[in-house]
C-alpha cells in the first residue's frame, strides 16, 4: 500500500490497545490445512504468544480467501484485518509492542536477512514439495486442500492453486530442480541457521525475536508433520540445537495453554490425521 | 585444478567488466579467489551460447547458475570464504537471501521493465550483441521473464495495479540498501580485509544500479547517497579489475 494509507493505518492501530477477542484465521487443522500455512500460522501465533498478546485461533475453509493478501493467517484485531507474519510485526509494532526494539542497526540488518532466508529457502522447498512433487501431491495435497468442498470444486480449486504454484517456481528457477536438490538446500539453509544459533538459547542471545518466532514456526511444523518419506524431517533433525530450540520455545510459550488454539496439540494431531 | 576454465558471460559498459549481475558476480568470485578463467564476452556470432547465461565449460563439463558455478570453483580449491567462520557462512547465506528477495525486483525492474529505461538503453545495448534475427527476439523475451518474475513473486494481492507493484519493490530495495550500508560500516569489504563471497554477490548486484546511465534512476539516486557502498564497488573495480572509474 502506498505510503499515505500506511501511515494511516499505524495511526489506527496505534489509537486502540489489544483488544481480549482478537482472533487468528486458519484453515482447519484436521483435515485442511498444508505444511507450509502451519508453518506460517504456527509463527504468527509464537510471535504473539512471546509479546504477551492474547489470541484465539479459528479454523475456516475458507481462510484463505477471506485474506486481504490472499495467505493466511491473517489476525482480526478490533476491526482492522492483517495477513502475514511481516505486516503484522509492524502492527504490533504500531500498537507499542516490540521484540526487536533491544537490537542495534547491523543486528536488526541481521535479523532481517535470516528471515528472508528461511522465506526463500524453507518456504520455498515446503512449497516445491507440497505442489511439485508428483507423489506428494496425489496423495497428500490433493486430497487436503479441497477436503470442505463438494467434487468436482475440491479438484478445481486444488488445481488451480497447483498450477499458480508452478508458474512461480518457474519464474523464480525451482522448476527445473529435483527433489534431491530441493532437500540439499533445505540442508543448507538448516546448517545455516544453526551455525547462527549456534549454543544461545535464541538467534539474539537472551530475549526472541520474530526470527526466532519463524523459524520455530517452520521447523516445528517440519518435524511434526508426517509426510510421504522422512526425508525432509531428517534434515532438521541432523541439527541437535534446533531441535532443542524448537522444544525450548514449545515448552516455554505453548504448554500449559490448553485452549483448542494450542499449536502443540494442532500440529500432532495434524501428524496424526496424514497417518494411514 | 589444471583444466582451462572458460567463462561466458554478457559483456561490459560504463566501466564496468559485464552489465548482467550474475555474470558480474562470476567475474567478481574469479578474482577474488584467484581463479584462472577466460572471460569470453557474448558477440554477434551464433556460437555463443544466450540462454542461461553465465556459463562456466570445464573440459567436459558445463555448469550455467552463479551459485553452482561458484560451487564448482570451490571444489577446484578456488576458496575465497577460507577463513571464514561457520556464522559468518552462515551470515553470508542470509545476505545473499535477503539480496535475491529485496533488491533483485528493482534490479530487474530498473533494466527491464521501465519503459524508458529499457528503450533507450538496455535493448539497443542487449541487441547490439546478439546476432540478427535473434537480436529481435531475445531482449523482448527477457523484458517478458522480468517483468512475470516481479508479477509472481510480488504483484499479488493487496497490491493490485503495476504502480503499487512498482513503488513496494523500490521500497523494499531502497530499505535493503540501507541495511547492507549499515552492516558494511566503515570495513573495506563485508567481512574484514579480505573480500569473499558476499562481497562478489553484493558487487554483482549493486554495481550495474551504480555504474549504468539510465533516464530513470531513483533507485541509482539512492544508491549514490550511501557512499560506503559506492565507495565498496569502487574499491572493487580498481583493485580486481584494473578499470578506471571515469570511463563511460
Amino acid at each position: 500500500m502506498s505510503l499515505v494509507a500506511e501511515a494511516f493505518m499505524n495511526q489506527l492501530a496505534a489509537a486502540e490497545p489489544w483488544p481480549e477477542n482478537a482472533a487468528l484465521y486458519q484453515q482447519l487443522k484436521e483435515d485442511q490445512i498444508l505444511l507450509s500455512d502451519n508453518a506460517a500460522s504456527l509463527a504468527v501465533q509464537a510471535f504473539l504468544q512471546m509479546c504477551n498478546l492474547p489470541v484465539r485461533v479459528v479454523c475456516r475453509a475458507n481462510a484463505e480467501y477471506m485474506s486481504p493478501s490472499g495467505k493466511v493467517p491473517f489476525i482480526h484485531v478490533g476491526n482492522q484485518v492483517v495477513s502475514e507474519l511481516g505486516p503484522i510485526v509492524q502492527f504490533v509494532k504500531a500498537k507499542g509492542h516490540s521484540l526487536s526494539d533491544g537490537l542495534d542497526e547491523v543486528q536488526k540488518a541481521e535479523m532481517k536477512a535470516y528471515m528472508e532466508l528461511v522465506n526463500n529457502m524453507l518456504l520455498t522447498a515446503e512449497l516445491y514439495l507440497q505442489w511439485c512433487d508428483d507423489v506428494t501431491v496425489e496423495e497428500i495435497t490433493h486430497p487436503r486442500y479441497g477436503s470442505p468442498y463438494p467434487w468436482p470444486l475440491n479438484r478445481i480449486l486444488s488445481y488451480q492453486k497447483q498450477w499458480e504454484i508452478r508458474r512461480k517456481m518457474k519464474a523464480i528457477g525451482w522448476a527445473g530442480k529435483s527433489l534431491e536438490q530441493v532437500l540439499e538446500d533445505v540442508d543448507q539453509c538448516c546448517q545455516a541457521l544453526s551455525q547462527r544459533l549456534g549454543t544461545q538459547p535464541y538467534f539474539f542471545n537472551k530475549q526472541p525475536t520474530e526470527l526466532d518466532a519463524l523459524v520455530f514456526g517452520h521447523l516445528f511444523t517440519i518435524l511434526t508433520t508426517q509426510l510421504i518419506t522422512d526425508e525432509l524431517s531428517e534434515k532438521v533433525k541432523n541439527y541437535g540445537n534446533l531441535t532443542a530450540f524448537c522444544r525450548r520455545i514449545e515448552q516455554q510459550y505453548f504448554e500449559g495453554h490448553d485452549k483448542d488454539g494450542s499449536a502443540a496439540a494442532s500440529a500432532r494431531s495434524a501428524k496424526r490425521s496424514l497417518l494411514r | 585444478m589444471a583444466a582451462p576454465m572458460e567463462l561466458s558471460c554478457w559483456g561490459g559498459d560504463w566501466g564496468l567488466p559485464s552489465l548482467h549481475p550474475e555474470s558480474l558476480t562470476v567475474m567478481a568470485y574469479a578474482k577474488f579467489s584467484g581463479a584462472p578463467l577466460t572471460v569470453n564476452t557474448i558477440n554477434n556470432s551464433w556460437s555463443t551460447p544466450k540462454a542461461d547465461v553465465p556459463v562456466l565449460i570445464s573440459e567436459d563439463t558445463v555448469i550455467s547458475q552463479p551459485a553452482k558455478i561458484l560451487n564448482f570453483l570451490r571444489k577446484q580449491r578456488y576458496n575465497a570464504d577460507y577463513e571464514l567462520s561457520a556464522k559468518q557462512g552462515a551470515d553470508t547465506l542470509a545476505y545473499i537471501a535477503l539480496l535475491e528477495e529485496k533488491l533483485l525486483p528493482a534490479l530487474l525492474h530498473t533494466f527491464w521493465v521501465e519503459a524508458e529505461n529499457y528503450c533507450s538503453v538496455t535493448k539497443p545495448w542487449f541487441a547490439s550483441r546478439i546476432p540478427f534475427p535473434l537480436s529481435l527476439y531475445l531482449p523482448g523475451k527477457m523484458s517478458r521473464e522480468a517483468l512475470n518474475r516481479i508479477l509472481l513473486t510480488r504483484g499479488g494481492p493487496p497490491l493490485y495495479s503495476l504502480t503499487e507493484v512498482e513503488a513496494q519493490i523500490y521500497r523494499d530495495a531502497k530499505e535493503c540498501l540501507n541495511l547492507l550500508s549499515k552492516r558494511l560500516g566503515t570495513s573495506q569489504f563485508f567481512f574484514g580485509n579480505t573480500p569473499t563471497t558476499l562481497d562478489a554477490f553484493v558487487f554483482g548486484f549493486l554495481a550495474p544500479v551504480y555504474k549504468v546511465c539510465f533516464p530513470r534512476v531513483q533507485l541509482q539516486e539512492h544508491l549514490k547517497q550511501l557512499t560506503n557502498l559506492c565507495r565498496f564497488c569502487d574499491d572493487i573495480l580498481t583493485c580486481y579489475f584494473k578499470l578506471t572509474i571515469t570511463d563511460g
